[in-house]
C-alpha cells in the first residue's frame, strides 16, 4: 500500500472556555490517498470544519490540538512552529473556504493576489508568475483570463469568485486541497460547475481533496470515500456508494432518509428525534444514544470504537466484531 | 375542486437602482431600473401548496413579499379570497383578511424578537387581532400552539436564544398558526437548517396542512424539498415564471430547457450516473437582461425568435421552441 497523502490519527481538538474545556474533535482518524476525494459530512457543530482547520494548522487560541497526530506525506505537521506551518500552508496544502467574497482581499486585483501567492511559494519571476496566473485562471474556467486578471473581486460573480479562490488554492500545486463548503453559497447551476471543476482538478493533478460539506448530494456526486461525523467523532467512514446506499450507523441511516430526493416514492421523510448535543453536554457512551432508536444499555456507558465492516468502518456497538457474521 | 384562494395577476415590481441624483448629474449616469418581478400570474387553490423555485435573483422572494402585502407591487393585482390586496376601496375587507395570512421567514435567528419571551411572541397575533380575551385563556392557547408544533408549553417562558434553529422555526410556525391563518407564505423555511432538522420541519408543515387544511405558497431554491412539499411548482428565471405545472410532471417531464438544466444540476444522491446537460454560464445581470427570452444566452435550443421576442406563458411553459416547434431548430 502506498503512503497516504494525509493521515490523521486520533485527532483531538479542545477549546478552553471559562466554564469548561470543550472537546470539539474527539479521536478522529482517517487517511486520504493521492488523487482521492474524501467527503466529510455532518450537521452544524459536528466538527467537520474544525477537522479541516486542524489539518492546515489554523486552529486559533483558545482552541488547540490536544492529542493525536497529523501526517502529510509521512511528515508530521501538527506540531510545527508557526513559521514552518506557514510554509506548508498554501504550498503543500491549498484551502478553499465557503465564502468566496471574504476569502479574497477586496482592495487588490485578483491577479496581484494570485501572483503574490505564486511568488511566495515558487521562484518564478514576476512576468512568469503573471503568465502562470493567466494559465491558472483559464484552467479554472474564467473566460478572457488575460483581461479578467486585472479585475477586482467585486467585479466577479459568486461562482467566478469561487473559481478565483480555487485558482489560488492550486497555484503552488499542493498535494492536498481542503475545501470547506465550497459550493454552499452558490446556486445549483453554478454549484454543478464548481463540483465538476474540483473533480477534474483532483483527477488531472493527482491532488488529494478533503471536501467538507453538509450536502449529501454533493458528496455523492464528487467523492470516492465519505466520513460521516457526529459530535466530534466519525460515526461511519467508507466508500461513498456503500455509505449512501447501505449506511450502517443508525445516525447515517437517519441522515440518508432525512434527505428529500428528486426520484422515488413520495413518503414521509425519516425523522431523527431531537438535535445534536451541545459540546458542553455530550452524553456518556455513544454520543448518539439519546436519539438512537436501537440504543441499548452498553451504548449509554461505553463509547463505541470504530470497527471494520466490509469496506466500511463504523463506530457503533451493533457492529461489534463478534456479531459480524450475524449482521 | 374548490375555487382559487389566491389569484395573482400580472404582478410586476421594478426597483430604482440608480445612483443618487447628484452623482448622475456629475458623473453622467442614467436612471437604472431592476425588474425584479416582470409579469407573474398564478393562482393557488384552497389546501394546495404552490412552490416557486429559482436561483438567487429570480424574484421569488419579491413575489412572496408582494403576495402578503409587505411590498407594494408596481403594477398587477393580488386577490385573496375575492379581496384585492391593492385596491384602496377594499381597505376594510383587507383588514379582516390580514388575520388569515401569515408568513414564515428564512432566518429563524432574525425573525423572532430576541427581547420577547416565546409566549409573548406566539401571543402577539392573538392580542393584535383580539382573538381571545383574558390572560388565562391566551396562556392556554399559547401552550396549545406550542404543543402543536412539538415544543413544551413551559418553553413559553424562555427567550429565543435558548432554542436551536429548528426549534426557532417551530416557534415561527406556532406564531403563524396563532391567528388561525389559512394561507401561509413560507420563504425558504428550511434553508438555514440542517437536513435532519429540515426533515422534522417539513414533516411538521405537512401534518399541519393535513390537520387544518392550510394553503401554502412555498418559496425555495431546493428542488428536492419542493418536490417533497408542493402540489404545483412554478419555476422562475429573472423575474418571470418560465414553467408551471403539477409537481410530479415537472420532474418526470420538464419541458423548458432551463428547467431541464436546473434538474440536471441538482447533485444526485441516487448516483444513477445519468448523463446531465452541461450547465452553461450564469444568471445574467437583471438590470440589463438579454432581449427576448432571458434564458437565450444559456439555452442550447435558442434560435432567432428567442433573441427578439419574450415568450408568453402558454399551457404552463414560456418557451418558443416548446410552444412553436415548427419554427425551432431541431435539438
Amino acid at each position: 500500500m502506498t503512503q497516504p497523502v494525509l493521515s490523521v490519527r486520533n485527532l483531538e481538538v479542545e477549546f478552553a472556555t471559562r466554564r469548561a474545556t470543550l472537546r470539539a474533535i474527539n479521536g478522529v482518524s482517517f487517511d486520504i490517498a493521492k488523487g482521492e476525494v474524501l467527503g466529510v459530512v455532518g450537521e452544524s457543530g459536528a466538527g467537520k470544519s474544525v477537522t479541516g482547520l486542524a489539518v492546515i494548522g489554523l486552529i486559533d487560541p483558545p482552541g488547540r490540538i490536544s492529542g493525536g497526530q497529523i501526517e502529510l506525506s509521512g511528515t508530521r505537521i501538527d506540531q510545527l512552529p508557526p513559521e514552518e506551518i506557514r510554509r506548508v500552508r498554501g504550498k503543500r496544502i491549498g484551502m478553499i473556504f465557503q465564502d468566496p467574497l471574504t476569502s479574497l482581499n477586496p482592495l487588490y486585483r485578483i491577479g496581484d493576489q494570485i501572483i503574490e501567492t505564486i511568488r511566495t511559494h515558487t521562484s518564478l519571476s514576476e512576468s512568469a508568475a503573471r503568465q502562470r496566473a493567466i494559465d491558472l485562471l483559464a484552467e479554472v474556467g474564467i473566460p478572457a483570463p488575460e483581461k479578467r486578471i486585472d479585475g477586482y473581486p467585486h467585479e466577479f460573480s459568486g461562482g467566478m469568485r469561487q473559481r478565483v479562490v480555487i485558482a489560488l488554492a492550486i497555484c503552488a500545486e499542493p498535494e492536498l486541497i481542503i475545501a470547506d463548503e465550497p459550493t454552499t453559497a452558490l446556486d445549483v447551476s453554478v454549484q454543478a460547475q464548481i463540483i465538476a471543476l474540483i473533480k477534474r482538478l483532483g483527477r488531472d493533478h493527482g491532488t488529494a481533496v478533503m471536501l467538507v460539506t453538509h450536502d449529501m448530494g454533493v458528496i455523492a456526486e464528487t467523492c470516492d470515500r465519505v466520513a460521516v461525523m457526529y459530535s466530534g467523532r466519525i460515526a461511519e467512514i467508507g466508500p461513498v456508494q456503500d455509505v449512501v446506499r447501505n449506511p450502517l450507523h443508525p445516525y447515517a441511516k437517519g441522515l440518508m432518509g432525512a434527505i428529500p430526493t428528486l426520484a422515488g416514492e413520495d413518503k414521509r421523510l425519516v425523522q431523527i428525534p431531537g438535535s445534536m448535543p451541545r459540546l458542553s453536554a455530550i452524553p456518556p457512551g455513544c454520543p448518539f444514544n439519546p436519539r438512537c432508536a436501537l440504543a441499548f444499555d452498553r451504548c449509554r456507558v461505553e463509547r463505541p470504537e470504530p470497527v471494520r465492516h466490509g469496506a466500511q468502518s463504523v463506530a457503533c456497538h451493533l457492529f461489534e466484531p463478534a456479531k459480524e457474521t450475524a449482521a | 375542486m374548490s375555487a382559487a384562494l389566491i389569484d395573482v395577476k400580472n404582478l410586476r415590481r421594478v426597483f430604482d437602482v440608480s445612483k443618487p441624483w447628484l452623482n448622475r448629474v456629475l458623473e453622467g449616469g442614467h436612471l437604472e431600473f431592476l425588474k425584479a418581478v416582470d409579469g407573474v400570474s398564478f393562482d393557488i387553490k384552497r389546501g394546495e401548496t404552490l412552490a416557486l423555485v429559482g436561483e438567487s435573483g429570480s424574484g421569488k422572494t419579491t413575489v412572496a413579499r408582494m403576495v402578503v402585502g409587505l411590498l407594494p407591487p408596481t403594477s398587477g393585482e393580488v386577490i385573496i379570497d375575492g379581496v384585492s390586496m391593492t385596491d384602496p376601496r377594499q381597505a376594510q375587507a383587507r383588514r379582516r383578511l390580514r388575520r388569515r395570512i401569515q408568513m414564515i421567514f428564512q432566518d429563524p435567528y432574525a425573525s423572532l424578537n430576541p427581547r420577547f419571551r416565546v409566549d409573548a411572541i406566539v401571543a402577539e397575533p392573538i392580542r393584535a387581532f383580539e382573538l381571545i380575551q383574558g390572560e388565562r385563556d391566551i396562556k392556554a392557547r399559547v401552550g396549545e400552539l406550542l404543543s402543536l408544533v412539538g415544543l413544551h408549553p413551559d418553553d413559553g417562558l424562555k427567550f429565543p436564544h435558548e432554542f436551536s434553529g429548528g426549534q426557532r422555526q417551530r416557534i415561527a410556525i406556532a406564531r403563524a398558526l396563532a391567528s388561525e391563518a389559512e394561507f401561509i407564505v413560507c420563504d425558504e423555511p428550511t434553508s438555514a437548517l440542517d437536513v435532519s432538522v429540515q426533515a422534522q420541519i417539513l414533516n411538521l408543515m405537512r401534518d399541519l396542512q393535513d390537520k387544518f387544511g392550510l394553503t401554502y405558497l412555498f418559496i425555495s431554491h431546493n428542488l428536492a424539498v419542493v418536490r417533497h412539499m408542493a402540489s404545483r411548482i412554478g419555476v422562475m428565471y429573472l423575474g418571470r415564471i418560465v414553467e408551471i405545472t403539477e409537481g410530479r410532471r415537472l420532474f418526470d417531464n420538464p419541458r423548458m430547457p432551463y428547467t431541464k438544466m436546473l434538474l440536471g444540476a441538482v447533485p444526485d444522491l441516487a448516483m444513477s450516473g445519468r448523463q446531465r446537460i452541461p450547465v452553461k454560464g450564469e444568471i445574467p445581470n437583471p438590470i440589463n437582461p438579454p432581449p427576448g427570452c432571458a434564458f437565450n444566452p444559456r439555452c442550447p435550443l435558442a434560435f432567432e425568435l428567442c433573441r427578439r421576442k419574450t415568450p408568453e406563458l402558454i399551457d404552463g411553459v414560456a418557451c418558443h421552441s416548446v410552444n412553436n416547434p415548427a419554427a425551432a431548430i431541431p435539438a
